[in-house]
């Protein structure tokens, strides 16, 4: 008996049986695991990109707050107030993307621009942060922020998904007195114990996310810069209301 | 039947409350300060690991009498994150805002300790009903005191209750603040370390003095 269990123990430790036993698991988990991710692959691209438009959308102020809107009704908001567009480096709008073009996303009723959509890429603490800026008509101030996906830790840098961080962007100005561009930067702490001449350009900061406060400040700064001259464009049609279609055409 | 009834229980009551896997274990700390910030996000982080605790506990001890003993730690491992992985894709499939906040830690569950420690001490001796139940049974202790610090650092760190405001207005107005250790690290250590002891010091544990 003890000698049966010996042979068998050394069986099962030898070198053979240990690589095709090996095998087998690797290969018996590896189709678990390929098929799990095959067959729920459709379900995670169309909850992606939900969760882009919703994010769209509430950059835009244009979701109901504190209700959960279904899947339909999201689509339906996004193709009647949402055009996807594009801006050539000297900030005209175009239909098509060309080689060096920006993509942005222009809010309108039927037949008016009520402002417009940057979506903002930085680098975070852990990775990267893909959100959305949204702009009044005016140009340079901020209607909403949103963001859509970041590997910040939660609970610390992970807050800027909450929405009382998002609110803090909406009023803000990107211009200073001097017409400056000076985009919006993220605070340490509150914005109300910064100078009065700043706090139109600070939000409130996320405590022990300092990092994270940081990087967003610097992705901000950047891609608006990078989409100043869109910006000018509608800076220069300031109190004139911008017809959609003629906003295309040019 | 009522032998195996009661040997279940036994089982159950064990890894729940006698030999609690943070409590008495003080295994997976990691986790438990990490997600326990909102109890929205601990909720489903428990019932994940719970399923994958036994479920990695039946698979594995099905396995036991196959499994060469000199690759054992990775051929649980394999178990244990493929159980993972696919989790995770079932999680952001079918709950796509929790599974964004919780983020890198749903794949953290490999990587805690309970369930690895209850494959090793467990699943590899025991037959694999006694396993699945041995599993969930730790998984749920896990759960309980999960739950029972995100309690405290939700109502605590932000005033809220499973996302709800409870703390009513009048009590900010009079000065209260909500107190912003809770929401970081240090907030959780406190309150492990509290119900840690708290739970050693109830009958029906283990006292260390009596051995």
């Amino acid at each position: 008996m003890s000698d049966k269990k010996q042979s068998n123990r050394s069986f099962k430790n030898s070198r053979v049986y240990v690589v095709f036993f090996a095998l087998a698991v690797a290969l018996v988990f590896s189709v678990l695991i390929t098929s799990a991710a095959t067959m729920l692959k459709p379900l995670h691209q169309q909850n992606r990109i939900l969760d882009k438009k919703t994010n769209l959308l509430k950059a835009a102020n244009l979701l109901p707050e504190n209700k959960k809107l279904t899947p339909e009704k999201i689509q339906t908001i996004f193709d009647t107030r949402i055009r996807e567009v594009y801006a050539d480096p000297r900030g005209q709008i175009l239909q098509q993307a060309t080689g060096d073009s920006l993509q942005l996303y222009l809010i309108h009723t039927k037949q008016q621009v009520q402002g417009y959509i940057i979506p903002i890429t930085t680098r975070g603490l852990w990775g990267k942060i893909h959100g959305y800026l949204a702009f009044e008509s005016d140009g340079e101030t901020v209607a909403g922020f949103s963001v859509y996906s970041h590997s910040e830790t939660p609970g610390l840098g992970g807050e800027i998904e909450s929405q009382w961080f998002q609110d803090n962007f909406k009023g803000k100005k990107i211009l200073n007195a001097h017409n400056q561009l000076v985009s919006v930067n993220i605070a340490k702490g509150k914005s109300e114990n910064l100078p009065e001449n700043l706090q139109d350009h600070y939000v409130d900061g996320i405590s022990g996310a300092t990092l994270t406060g940081r990087y967003l400040s610097e992705g901000l700064e950047e891609t608006l810069t990078q989409y100043e001259p869109v910006s000018i464009i509608f800076r220069q049609k300031k109190g004139s209301p911008t017809q959609l279609e003629s906003l295309l055409d040019e | 039947m009522q032998k195996d009834l009661s040997h279940y229980k036994e089982i159950l009551v064990k890894g729940i409350w006698r030999e609690n896997p943070v409590a008495y274990q003080v295994l997976g700390i990691c986790s438990a300060l990490a997600v326990t910030v909102k109890m929205s996000t601990a909720l489903v982080m428990s019932i994940a690991l719970t399923l994958v605790a036994g479920f990695s506990g039946l698979i594995i001890s099905s396995l036991r009498h196959l499994i060469p003993s000199n690759i054992r730690i990775i051929v649980e491992l394999t178990v244990i994150a493929s159980l993972v992985i696919v989790t995770d894709q079932i999680l952001q499939a079918y709950l796509y805002d929790i599974s964004k906040q919780l983020s890198i830690f749903v794949g953290l569950i490999i990587t805690n300790c309970i369930i690895l420690g209850r494959a090793e001490a467990f699943a590899l001796a025991n037959n694999p009903a006694d396993s699945f139940v041995d599993g969930i049974a730790n998984g749920l202790g896990y759960s309980m005191i999960l739950m029972a610090v995100a309690f405290f650092r939700e109502l605590l760190g932000s005033g809220q209750f499973f996302g709800i405001s409870v703390i009513p207005q009048f009590v900010y107005d009079m000065g209260f603040q909500d107190m912003g250790i809770m929401v970081l690290a240090p907030g959780a250590f406190f309150i492990i370390g509290l119900l840690v002891w708290l739970k050693n010091s109830l009958p029906g544990g283990i006292s260390h003095e009596k051995k």
